[in-house]
């Protein structure tokens, strides 16, 4: 049976799982983990590696003891993760945790956890916490996260997004075997940030298919966002009108259920995206010379 | 069958209207849809209740009551069936 947490199954006193914190960084969005016990924490730093920072950060979440399920598996064993919008704050819920960011304090946050949770299971509730509130931070900084895959060549970044099966994977590993020099920022989540009159794109440490060694952190100028359409030659034609292009990044933007308010605010951002950076689609045949027409 | 004065847009519905079309997209599932000029009249103007709908739709794009009741009908079957539009 599935367990409803409010606001007060976050309050004192709750007991600690350990006294091991680490930072990560997001495209210069830092987020502090505490309180982890040393297994988790051991695991941790090898995750995010590269993506560790001593940046101030922006959020703090501390790890508490919690209960031993909150939400029944699904019956496909399909991870239920569940947000709701409460008065005094947001949860967000899934079989082995709960979490809870407060509005009053929306820079802190708590997350319970069973101290008999395995570490890999343990691993996932910190990640699916990370991605939670780096979709708001990011938000709040004018950015968003994109199902894509993300290049950088002569210091320059380029998006490559679409359906399951449409070849991210594929032109990413493809587009480093033909030049060492090209960086990968994620073949799975990207950040895309505007600043000023530019927009960004920035590797996330979020769990593709790569180890996190493979991706080249920081941000770089987006000059190129393509929708990937696999096809018997490698073609580019520009997506129009706006609103289509719009369309189909925005289907590519991850979400959380209940997320009305989020894409409230997301929309105007991922429409000036598409307006400065036009999006183009890319048919594309499995091999390199795309990079010729881009 | 629409019914005007019955349905409701989605509260779950977030939209923006870009260049002229509006962009759909449902917050449970996830779908996009992009409207065209008309559809995107309808849609704005939805509160405004039918009458006043087909009335904007003969001025704006100058065609018949006739036309524009049948193309606007069967949008709005659309949008019930896409769950954008919800009995009241």
């Amino acid at each position: 049976m599935d367990i409803r947490v409010l606001p007060g199954d976050f309050e004192g006193p709750l007991a600690a799982l350990g006294s091991g914190s680490f930072c990560v960084a997001v495209g210069g969005i830092s987020v502090r983990f505490e309180g982890l016990p040393d297994g988790l924490l051991t695991a941790a730093l090898e995750r995010y590696g590269p993506f560790l920072s001593d940046d101030p950060p922006a959020h703090t979440v501390r790890l508490f003891e919690g209960d031993e399920h909150y939400l029944d598996m699904a019956e496909d064993k399909f991870l239920r993760l569940e947000e709701e919008r409460l008065p005094e704050g947001r949860t967000l819920v899934s079989h082995s945790f709960a979490a809870f960011r407060p509005d009053q304090q929306p820079e802190r946050g708590v997350l319970l956890l069973h101290s008999a949770t395995p570490v890999d299971t343990a691993q996932g509730a910190l990640e699916n916490y990370l991605r939670w509130v780096v979709a708001d931070l990011a938000l709040d900084r004018c950015g968003f996260v994109l199902h894509a895959a993300g290049l950088v060549r002569g210091g320059r970044g380029y998006v490559f997004f679409g359906p399951s099966g449409a070849g991210k994977s594929t032109l990413t590993a493809m587009s480093v075997a033909m030049d060492p020099g090209c960086g990968i920022l994620s073949d799975d989540l990207v950040l895309v940030t505007h600043r000023g009159s530019t927009i960004e794109v920035a590797s996330t440490p979020f769990a593709g298919t790569l180890p996190q060694s493979d991706k080249k952190p920081g941000a770089y100028l987006l000059v190129g966002l393509y929708r990937l359409k696999q096809a018997p030659h490698n073609a580019l034609r520009p997506v129009e009108p706006l609103a289509m292009a719009t369309a189909m990044v925005l289907t590519c933007c991850p979400f959380v259920a209940d997320a009305s308010a989020r894409r409230d605010r997301l929309m105007p951002l991922v429409e000036s995206c598409c307006a400065a950076v036009p999006v183009q689609e890319l048919s594309f045949l499995k091999d390199p010379g795309f990079w010729d027409i881009l | 069958m629409f019914e005007d004065g019955k349905y409701k847009r989605n509260p779950d519905v977030s939209w923006r209207t870009i260049e002229g079309q509006a962009v759909l997209i449902h917050n449970r599932n996830s779908e996009v849809i992009v409207v065209n000029e008309v559809g995107t009249l309808i849609w704005e103007q939805f509160d405004e209740g039918l009458e006043s709908i087909l009335r904007n739709i003969q001025d704006t794009f100058e065609v018949s009551r006739a036309d524009a009741e049948s193309d606007a009908r069967e949008f709005l079957e659309q949008l019930i069936s896409a769950g954008a539009l919800l009995p009241r």
